[in-house]
């Protein structure tokens, strides 16, 4: 291979390591954006809780809306949430990532678009590895 | 789009069960695709109502052992004149009792997702119109998480003085949070308060004032019903009764809720 052809290639997986890092620093930053505007820890060292009726029945009625319309869409960006809740896409956004610190929503980033789902099955231990994923 | 159709009540014996096989068979007869499900896992009766058994219940498809398809079984032949019924059945055996009381609150978020899968399971591919949920009195986790997985809620209750405080409370503090499409359905009132228009009128305003929901309607008692001893599905054998008269309307008015 030509060196100019293996400079070119070099040089373009560096560019991909650049952009998959500072996709996740994105991420990083918009948990820290929402602790620090909701001021909420992650619950019990960051074991994921249970959405079940009587935990909806406990959160406030904002939130309460987005994790109900997350448990019938099973998995949706925040777009799709803000579909069903008439509601703004940074709004939903917003409310679920407070969802995720909180423990009981997991996030998943494809491509450039973030999922958020209701854990079906939770590892032995508990551990929440949704930021390991990304 | 078809619609899921919670039956509920604070207190037992509010006449739910009456009420979910009536209707269900009311709609099948008038045409329509129903599917009832027993969600009273503490106390099942459609297998004892419709007669049958099976090898699936309803216990299997929220343990995530079963097939939902495998647990409906089809009543159309046997109990409708026009439409389809398909039942659900919830498990009866004391073993499947004891067990169902002793799920935990993850078993319970999983029940949710199963119960909010029907939509697309039985409303979009089955083509059904109605799915409805004869569920648990009061307020415990099968009945609620019906609730959350409907689209209406009939709320059932009594003239009983408990059940009135109880009703009131279960809808400022449970309905209203989840935002539910609810209406309300008095079930055995006195006959003699129904028959004067005014004295009628009087008390659905003063329900209407307590609850601030819509009044479906006012059931009277009727001795027949009970004498019947829940043998008797009153939509297929005995369709002129004035208490079907009365579930026609009801039907009616669910549909405009």
């Amino acid at each position: 291979m030509s060196l100019p052809k293996r400079l070119e290639q070099t040089s373009a997986s560096i560019l991909q390591k650049i952009k998959d890092s500072l996709d996740r620093l994105n991420e990083k930053m918009e948990v820290m954006i929402e602790i620090q505007k909701h001021g909420q820890r992650l619950g019990q060292e960051g074991v994921p809780d249970v959405l079940d009726v009587m935990t909806l029945l406990s959160l406030p009625d904002h939130l309460r809306k987005t994790a109900i319309t997350l448990c019938k869409l099973e998995q949706a960006t925040a777009d799709e949430v803000a579909e069903q809740t008439k509601r703004a896409r940074a709004v939903e956004s917003g409310y679920l990532n407070q969802l995720v610190l909180m423990g009981y929503v997991k996030k998943e980033r494809r491509g450039r678009k973030a999922y958020f789902y209701i854990e079906k099955e939770v590892e032995p231990g508990g551990g929440n590895k949704t930021w390991e994923k990304s | 789009m078809g619609k899921i159709i919670a039956i509920h009540s604070y207190k037992g014996g509010t006449g739910k069960t009456l009420l979910s096989t009536n209707l269900a068979t009311l709609y099948a007869n008038n045409g329509k695709s129903v599917c009832l499900m027993d969600l009273d896992f503490r106390a099942p009766s459609l297998h004892a109502i419709f007669k049958v058994h099976t090898e699936y219940w309803l216990n299997d498809y929220l343990n995530g052992v079963s097939d939902i398809k495998k647990v409906l079984i089809d009543l159309s032949k046997s109990h409708t004149r026009r439409g389809r019924l398909i039942v659900g059945l919830a498990n009866p055996s004391t073993e499947a009792i004891r067990e169902m009381t002793a799920k935990d609150r993850k078993w319970e978020m999983k029940a949710l997702g199963r119960l909010l899968s029907l939509r697309t399971s039985l409303l979009n591919d089955m083509n059904l119109d109605y799915i409805i949920f004869d569920t648990s009195p009061g307020l415990q986790y099968s009945s609620i998480n019906a609730i959350v997985s409907a689209d209406v809620v009939l709320v059932v209750t009594g003239m009983d003085v408990s059940d009135i405080k109880g009703t009131q409370r279960m809808i400022d503090e449970l309905y209203d949070l989840f935002e539910k499409k609810t209406g309300l359905i008095m079930n055995k009132v006195f006959a003699e308060v129904l028959v004067s228009k005014t004295q009628r009128s009087e008390l659905a305003k003063q329900l209407i004032n307590k609850y601030n929901l819509p009044l479906i309607e006012m059931i009277p008692c009727f001795c027949d019903i009970l004498k019947t001893g829940g043998t008797t599905i009153f939509a297929n054998e005995n369709p002129e009764h004035p208490f079907m008269k009365t579930l026609d309307k009801v039907a009616t008015s669910i549909d405009n809720l």
